[in-house]
């Protein structure tokens, strides 16, 4: 088999006619998409405050798992019933702390209500 | 096929009269459902596939440049489409290792009928791994116009090219094995 043969044969594939309702459904289909409303575009405006919410809260939450990373501890109490001022020292950083995450969870709470307030007149105001 | 009447019908459809595609469609259903045709050798998916085809032209009609002619830019959105319509159903065709036996071994040109021949060397194109079937289906839609066909896949035409040449190689030695004479010139259009 030549490469002419190879050509003509495969130059001279079937070739099929679109069924007469072809151009119909096709247009059909068209005038479905062209009706339809296009999408609702995502409302950046609206949403960008909260999303700025979210980065602080993300940062805070970052820059506090990095000054937490080695947690102070009690040293073990001494034989004696002594305190050293080292001791005590170390004592107070722990309370801090515990305070902290008493913050924390008030941040939490604080962002969840803002970010329900916001959804609520995201909605509200469209209605 | 008019290029000014696919550029006023497009101006139209974008101006808002959704009806102006059917233009397009009437002028170019032929062509689309047979280049969906030969990727997939089933009439009804065929049609389907070159529905999905138009729709996906009206929707992105906007951004047909106008530097390209629409059939390039409609060719390669529908080639594109196909392409992908294949990977993920892909069509019934046969592996060349189970096509039929050609007559027998005797002096191939002579001995086979023209229809058995045919048949098998089209088999063995839907055999080739996709990207090779890709280049020859394409080559050959486009009455072996090497530019049109790299534009329709998106290829440079060099790499085109070179999908045809080793297409045709794997062809040749596939149907060599099959009985076909093996006498396909090496030269690249």
């Amino acid at each position: 088999m030549t490469r002419e043969a190879l050509d003509r044969i495969l130059a001279s594939e079937d070739q099929i006619v679109p069924s007469s309702g072809f151009a119909a459904s096709v247009m059909d289909a068209v005038r479905r998409e062209a009706a339809t409303p296009p999408p609702i575009p995502f409302p950046w405006r609206r949403a960008l405050p909260g999303f700025g919410l979210c980065v602080v809260a993300l940062a805070a939450l970052l820059v506090a798992g990095f000054m937490l990373r080695a947690p102070a501890s009690v040293p073990a109490a001494p034989a004696t019933a002594s305190y050293s001022l080292a001791q005590m020292f170390a004592a107070a950083r722990v309370a801090i702390e515990k305070a902290d995450g008493a913050g924390w969870i008030a941040l939490a709470l604080l962002l969840t209500l803002a970010s329900i307030f916001f959804s609520f007149r995201a909605t509200g105001s469209r209605t | 096929m008019s290029a000014a009447e696919d550029q006023a019908d497009v101006e139209n459809v974008l101006a808002g009269d959704a009806s102006a595609f059917e233009g397009i469609v009437r002028r170019w259903q032929g062509p689309i459902v047979n280049l969906a045709y030969r990727f997939c050798r089933d009439r009804t998916r065929a049609e389907d596939m070159a529905q999905d085809a138009f729709l996906r032209a009206y929707r992105a009609l906007a951004s047909w440049r106008r530097e390209a002619a629409f059939s390039t830019w409609l060719f390669a959105l529908a080639t594109n489409l196909f392409r992908n319509d294949l990977r993920r159903v892909p069509a019934g065709t046969v592996p060349l290792d189970e096509l039929p036996e050609l007559a027998d071994s005797r002096d191939a040109d002579a001995g086979l009928e023209d229809e058995d021949r045919d048949r098998v060397v089209r088999g063995a194109v839907y055999a080739l791994p996709a990207k090779y079937r890709e280049a020859i289906l394409l080559f050959y839609f486009h009455d072996m116009d090497v530019p049109a066909a790299a534009r329709s896949l998106g290829l440079p035409e060099g790499t085109f090219k070179a999908r045809l040449f080793r297409g045709r190689e794997i062809l040749r030695r596939k149907l060599a094995r099959r009985g076909v004479a093996p006498s396909l010139q090496e030269e690249i259009p």
